[in-house]
């Protein structure tokens, strides 16, 4: 008997016409299962079905049925199928309850009301599970991104569940934390678990993957896959060619912050027409680099200078640009506060393709949306400088190639472009260079 | 759960805060508030380093200092004249004097000392340390506060980011109403956060009925010296003001000494534990 099975399952959002998931049906026996799809299929809402967070915490309209280690879902309460469905979530930040990492993973146990007394022993056989056992002691706020998803999918095991299920754990993980996060995924499946992952990077779960779910448009297929085809990486696009001006530039730069410095005896520029990336682990100190050559922050010593015009800056937490009422009106005021007011937003939207949700409240797209809507937020018009913080992040491969497109036309009208980014892809399509942050120093990478 | 050997058990600290505010608010006496004042700057200073109460310091110098010029300038009371103003003037005219000094001086000395007793528990603790040493019966409330303090910061690194992003699209501060636009992607991403962390919550099984509580971290021979310590001070305190030995003071009509005895000395003297105690820990 399959541990989880949709049967005509059909989902809509509160107040939304369109259906999220649309006459489902999908059967999950052992192993690893990988979801994938477009940004805004509906890969989340598909996987908080399976421990009822959709419909039960999100409300809505819902058809059909749905199976979970025997229960019935739009019967049985989140809070009672937790204990055999463990759940991941795609932020690290945003799940924890406790600062302490054994106290963290013992809350699920609290709530299934486990002895005390077994407690610690069932801590320490979830962080083993997870490869985190030498997390133990630590505070959450010391771990690096990679630890803290391990010790959120220790949390997830803690309570011995039959099925556990992630929503991208690594989009916001750098490669070393994706590293670990898979490694703790695969030791999962080989010691009986069955795992539901929603992953943009197939390839490297495609070999012990038991099988792959589309999902586009709350559609859902399944599929073998062995047969799966890894998609061409992006074409590179060509450089601009001749020697502009230089754009900006760091000299003998301390950066950091209150005084304690993060990066020391920064030497580095760019060029009007170049592309740089910066590269380096979780922490390193990419997005304090990308804020000095903004302005955002003072050199502690040394000088940082940039040339006069627009500077686009998009942050890594795409909610910090988006308040309007929809995307065309996020684009149209960077537009009217750059003075650009006869460029149409609906270019940079077609570009990303954001036509089709151009009149939607920005906070209601999925992950993946929002990273676009925001980046179509900084970038129309005519940025002299543009600065873009973990720009793929959440994306899938066609976004990311029109995201790269659009980079490449910044560049040839003559902005300067420093991304800081852990997708290799990206980097190698558009960076004319990098530049390695890690350890305190920035130093230029081979290529 | 191993305890934290970095920390004072945040119940250690409880009985050493409330013992220090219960003498410094039951006596009116400035020798016993003084001796507080004192073991509560000592403690603080061996535990948490003379760098990081400097601010603190400050504050409370700012604060206490302004109590007891406020009694001054508006008690015109007692009868050692230190100069006087015309009575016409509102609020401020008539007699200044010695005794309203010392009486301005007191409540300052007590809200110094009672601030200083409370400053171990952002100092010394995590907040997750103070939620830790809730009892069983208070564990989901403890839970849902330690919830709400993880997404303090959160707010806070918001706040920065936005600010920075609408930076960046041309927004300048110019009065109130400019600073909607900053405001309200703060608060709707902080209202995002907290649906997140309740549907973590949720799938992890919160609210699923009866919950157990994992050990709170075993409260060491040190910690067990500073409770019982502080325990005594309040009983001896207590004994002595309830014998007659803790005299209370008062400054008016003509100022006099306070009167001291070696009882409720000895209970003032027992709140320096932490002082050899927390040291030790650093």
């Amino acid at each position: 008997m399959a541990l989880a099975s949709l049967e005509r399952f059909t989902y809509s959002y509160p107040g939304a016409n369109a259906r999220a998931l649309d006459d489902v049906t999908l059967t999950i026996d052992d192993g690893l299962h990988l979801v994938t799809g477009p940004s805004g299929g509906g890969k989340s809402t598909l996987l908080r079905v399976f421990n009822g967070l959709v419909p039960h915490f999100h409300g809505g309209r819902v058809a059909g049925c749905a199976r979970v280690a025997g229960m019935d879902v739009i019967r049985t309460p989140t809070r009672r199928l937790a204990r055999e469905v463990g759940f991941v979530f795609q932020d690290p930040e945003l799940q924890a309850v406790y600062q302490n990492v054994e106290r963290e993973v013992a809350f699920g146990l609290e709530n299934a009301a486990v002895p005390a007394r077994d407690i610690p022993g069932r801590v320490e056989e979830a962080l083993h599970a997870a490869g985190a056992q030498h997390l133990a002691g630590r505070l959450l706020r010391t771990l690096s991104g990679g630890e803290r998803q391990r010790v959120a999918l220790a949390s997830a095991l803690a309570s011995r569940p039959r099925l556990v299920v992630l929503d991208e754990p690594t989009s916001q993980l750098d490669p070393q934390g994706t590293a670990l996060v898979f490694d703790a995924l695969r030791t999962a499946v080989a010691s009986g678990r069955t795992v539901v992952v929603s992953e943009h990077r197939v390839g490297e779960l495609a070999a012990v993957a038991g099988s792959l779910i589309a999902v586009d448009r709350g559609r859902v297929r399944t599929s073998d896959p062995s047969r799966w085809m890894a998609p061409m990486p992006p074409e590179r696009v060509g450089t601009s060619g001749d020697p502009h001006p230089e754009a900006w530039c760091m000299r003998n730069a301390t950066l950091g912050f209150n005084g304690d410095a993060v990066l020391h005896d920064v030497e580095a520029g760019g060029c009007a027409g170049e592309v740089i990336a910066l590269t380096g682990p979780n922490g390193g100190g990419k997005t304090t680099l990308l804020r000095a050559i903004a302005g955002l922050l003072a050199p502690l010593s040394g000088t940082a200078t940039r040339r006069p015009g627009r500077i686009a800056y998009l942050p890594q937490n795409p909610a910090a640009l988006l308040h309007r009422p929809s995307v065309r009106a996020e684009v149209r005021f960077t537009l009217e506060r750059a003075r650009e007011t006869t460029e149409s937003p609906d270019v940079i939207l077609g570009r990303l393709g954001l036509g089709a949700v151009a009149t939607r409240y920005p906070r209601d797209l999925s992950s993946g949306e929002r990273q676009r809507a925001a980046a179509a937020a900084v970038l129309p018009g005519r940025p002299a400088l543009v600065l873009l913080d973990e720009p793929t992040r959440g994306m899938d491969t066609s976004a990311r190639d029109a995201l790269i497109d659009v980079i490449a036309g910044l560049r040839d009208g003559g902005a300067a472009v420093v991304l800081a980014t852990h997708d290799a892809a990206l980097r190698d399509a558009v960076a004319d260079r990098s530049l390695c942050v890690t350890a305190g120093r920035v130093t230029e990478a081979a290529r | 759960m191993s305890p934290d050997p970095n920390h004072p058990s945040a119940r250690a600290v409880a009985a050493w805060s409330a013992a220090c505010l219960l003498i410094v608010l039951m006596t009116t006496n400035p020798a016993y508030k003084a001796l507080v004042f004192a073991a509560a700057l000592c403690a603080l200073a061996a535990s948490a380093g003379p760098r990081r109460i400097t601010r603190l310091l400050l504050a409370v110098t700012v604060v206490a200092s302004f109590a007891a010029l406020l009694n001054f300038v508006s008690a015109h009371l007692g009868e050692t004249v230190l100069f006087s103003l015309p009575p016409a003037i509102p609020a401020l005219g008539g007699p200044y004097t010695v005794e309203a000094l010392a009486f301005g001086a007191a409540g300052g000395l007590t809200i110094a000392a009672a601030i200083l007793a409370v400053a171990p528990f952002s100092l010394l603790l995590d907040p997750n340390d103070i939620v830790d040493a809730l009892p069983s019966t208070l564990a989901r409330s403890g839970a849902v506060i330690a919830a709400s303090l993880n997404l303090v910061p959160a707010v806070g690194a918001t706040f920065v980011q936005v600010s920075e992003a609408q930076r960046m699209r041309g927004w300048r501060p110019r009065g109130p109403r400019s600073w909607a636009e900053v405001v309200v992607p703060v608060v709707l991403t902080s209202v995002e956060s907290s649906l997140q962390l309740a549907e973590s919550m949720e799938a992890r099984g919160f609210g699923a009925g009866a919950r157990t509580h994992v050990a709170p971290p075993r409260i060491s021979a040190t910690d067990w010296l500073v409770i019982t310590s502080s325990a005594a001070a309040v009983g001896v305190f207590i004994a002595s003001t309830a014998a007659g030995w803790a005299q209370q003071w008062a400054p008016y009509p003509l100022l006099t000494a306070p009167a001291i005895d070696p009882r409720p000395l000895l209970a003032c003297a027992l709140l320096f534990v932490p002082v050899v105690a927390w040291r030790s820990r650093r």
